[in-house]
């Protein structure tokens, strides 16, 4: 979880590869480059922080491919695809399959690495999430299920009274149930209970 | 002797023997007659022949021996005493002679009657049988002059019916001639050289010209009037050739009163006469309007598709070329920024920096290759049919195709049979075709599961005279239906398909006089085929590019 982000150059075209490898060490960032999309599905580096910049088409497996299968493996590390001429078709695809972004050949060295620098900003974010969303879940799973009947019935706004009619308990147990939650959950206000329960949910 | 025995006892003769004596007559006429006839004239009356023998005895009578001897003595006579008694005895013979006589004279007289009868008789007879026989002779002659009439008659018959028939036919033929020549589209006509003009226009003249027939017969030159003025005077040579030769064959166009012009195709050809002189010119005249601009608009057509296929294929390659050449564009521009990035940090490391611009170097050497392929493809020899290497064109299709081939797993067997046969065809179009043909090969194949895409191209002599290209795919095959259109314009079983490509690659292969057809494969898929004729001259193949 500590290695830096990795930018994860895919092109077929060996100059390419190099070039675009070149331009985004030389602006600090760490490179590596893959000569196809299955070399780079059977290594480590699937599951690394970072992004993608991934050309579209390319023998065998192409670009879309990997994307797919990426998605169904569960990786939602941002992939920036290079587009030739006349490849708009399938930039769109790509768009419409989650792509972060598409950038045509040739292009400007800035705006690449502009948009290298965004998709990287997004996989960290996403990390993070995932990590608090992974915690989140962990200490939600400690939680009763009258626990969590209250939890929802809290989150939802409703009044504790409400609550001990709904579920035909007494008020004061409906109190104790709360207190329980928020301690398990480590949650020092209501606030932080509701975003917690929106992560885990998301996920 | 017969004769005369027949003449002096005609008795003995009256019977058949008489018959064919007097038959025999007929053979011997002459000289018998003439012995008859001169019998009878010898014939003297008996008392004539009593009266000179009495007058006779008389004289002796009278002068008797004395009176001799005194007419001797010339003495004068004494009449003897004898005298009575001599007349009594002289007339008493004299009697006896003529009963003898005229028993003699009726007997000959008999005779000659019944000769005469049987004479009769026999030329009767000889009549009667001439008769008979000139009657059976007639007869005959009737009956074989029946039979010569009736042979006459029938031989008349028959010429008669023949006659009929030739009438019937050719009243008949005259009827057909007549709907021929009136219904026929072409319009038939007759030149007569002595007489200088138009002696028959059939009537399809006028509706086709759109000028009267009797302002033809009435003007000789009608008929050039209403030739195009652009084709007048060749049609004159032509005109003044024909009158030498006989022969005339000329496409020209006429101007109808109305302002419309129509092409004609006139033919004529001589017509002799038993001297084998050329005295007519009978010819066909066509009005092949509708044809000649049918083959304006083919011709056009065929311009325009090379021009399209030329252009398409511009297009195509170009596309394919473009994204070619932003392959090294992408890695010279991240090259260099590259180095311009290193050099505005300060780390700049000589060594870095020259590799990386050797790398932009080899680049742009690498696009300028793809240009320069690019330009030479499209600048090469315009629609012209040239000795072609299939296998070589078939390559460098696939080696510009390759980005799509790319696109999805396909495997790609190139069977290419070494060596080809050169084919004679033009280079552009039928690099179209194959391109055309290998993306509707990987178009069937896009809902094939990854790892059954084939793609399959072949290359063999298919006979003698031709050579055969197969383009094979693993696709979803053709159903009955969509292979009846398949080469329809327009036709396309694919989304987002034009459905142009095919008509165009069959019009093309058409055009090179070659065949294009489609046919499922046994397992699956389809298979496209096309046939090219072989280049004649393999002396020398490939002209110079």
């Amino acid at each position: 979880m500590n290695a830096p982000p990795t930018v994860f150059v895919i092109d077929d075209d060996q100059a390419v590869r190099d070039a675009v490898g070149l331009l985004l060490q030389t602006a600090g960032l760490v490179v590596e480059t893959f000569p196809s999309a299955a070399v780079f599905l059977e290594s480590t580096a699937v599951r690394r922080p970072g992004c993608l910049v991934l050309d579209v088409r390319m023998p065998g497996m192409s670009g879309l491919d990997l994307q797919r299968q990426l998605q169904q493996q569960g990786y939602r590390t941002p992939i920036i695809f290079m587009t030739g001429h006349g490849d708009v078709p399938m930039a769109i695809r790509a768009m419409k399959a989650g792509a972060f972004d598409f950038i045509e050949k040739p292009f400007q060295g800035e705006a690449l690495l502009a948009r290298v620098r965004e998709a990287l900003q997004l996989d960290a974010l996403e990390r993070r999430r995932q990590i608090r969303r992974a915690a989140a879940a962990e200490r939600m799973a400690l939680l009763s299920p009258r626990e969590r009947e209250v939890l929802e019935r809290v989150a939802a706004g409703q009044y504790n009274k409400v609550i001990a009619a709904e579920l035909g308990i007494s008020l004061s147990t409906v109190e104790i149930h709360r207190k329980r939650v928020m301690e398990k959950l480590q949650a020092g206000s209501l606030s932080d209970l509701i975003r917690m329960l929106a992560l885990c949910d998301e996920g | 002797m017969t004769d005369s025995k027949s003449a002096s006892c005609p008795e003995r003769d009256r019977d058949g023997r008489s018959t064919t004596t007097v038959a025999s007559t007929g053979d011997h006429a002459g000289p018998t007659g003439f012995r008859l006839e001169s019998l009878r004239r010898f014939y003297v009356h008996p008392a004539a022949i009593s009266l000179l023998y009495v007058g006779g005895g008389l004289l002796w009578l009278l002068a008797g021996d004395p009176l001799l001897a005194a007419w001797l003595a010339d003495g004068a006579p004494a009449l003897p005493s004898h005298l009575p008694r001599g007349l009594l005895v002289l007339a008493a013979s004299g009697g006896l002679l003529y009963g003898l006589l005229s028993m003699q004279a009726n007997a000959m007289r008999r005779a000659f009657q019944a000769r005469d009868i049987a004479r009769d008789r026999a030329a009767r007879q000889r009549t009667e049988d001439r008769l008979r026989q000139v009657r059976s002779e007639l007869e005959a002659r009737a009956q074989e002059r029946t039979a010569e009439l009736l042979a006459i008659n029938r031989t008349l018959e028959q010429q008669n019916a023949a006659r009929m028939q030739v009438e019937f036919a050719l009243r008949d033929s005259e009827e057909r001639f007549r709907q021929l020549t009136e219904h026929l589209r072409e319009v038939f006509w007759v030149y007569g050289l002595a007489e200088e003009r138009i002696l028959y226009i059939s009537p399809t003249y006028e509706e086709i010209w759109g000028r009267p027939i009797h302002a033809l017969h009435e003007r000789a030159l009608d008929w050039l009037e209403a030739v195009h003025p652009d084709d007048r005077s060749r049609l004159q040579t032509a005109h003044a050739n024909k009158l030498e030769s006989g022969f005339f064959n000329e496409e020209y166009r006429i101007v109808r009163p109305d302002g419309a012009v129509r092409w004609i195709w006139d033919r004529g050809f001589p017509i002799r006469d038993d001297g084998n002189h050329i005295y007519r010119i009978a010819g066909l005249a066509e009005d092949i309007t509708t044809r000649k601009l049918a083959e304006d608009q083919l011709r056009r057509q065929q311009v325009e598709l090379a021009k399209m296929a030329r252009l398409s294929l511009a297009v195509e390659l170009a596309s394919n070329m473009a994204h070619e050449l932003n392959q090294p564009l992408a890695a010279i521009v991240a090259y260099t920024q590259a180095c311009v990035a290193l050099l505005h940090q300060d780390q700049t490391d000589p060594r870095v920096l020259t590799g990386t611009l050797e790398e932009v170097v080899q680049q742009a050497m690498r696009a300028g290759g793809i240009i320069r392929h690019l330009r030479d493809l499209v600048r090469k020899h315009p629609t012209t049919q040239t000795a072609l290497d299939l296998n070589t064109l078939i390559r460098s299709v696939v080696h510009y195709a390759q980005s799509e081939l790319r696109q999805i797993d396909t495997a790609l067997n190139l069977e290419l049979t070494e060596p080809l046969p050169a084919v004679l065809a033009d280079d552009i179009q039928i690099q179209l075709v194959v391109l055309y043909l290998l993306r509707n090969a990987l178009e069937a194949m896009q809902q094939t599961e990854i790892g059954a895409r084939e793609l399959t191209v072949r290359t063999a002599p298919a006979d003698a005279s031709t050579v055969r290209v197969t383009i094979s795919d693993t696709g979803h095959g053709l159903v009955a239906e969509a292979a009846e259109h398949l080469f329809q314009p327009f036709f396309s079983t694919k989304p987002g398909g034009m459905g142009l490509s095919l008509s165009v690659s069959r019009s093309i292969i058409e055009s090179q006089n070659g065949r294009l057809w489609a046919t499922p494969n046994p397992d699956r898929g389809t298979s496209f085929h096309f046939t090219l004729p072989r280049h004649t001259n393999p002396g020398s193949p490939f002209p110079p590019a």
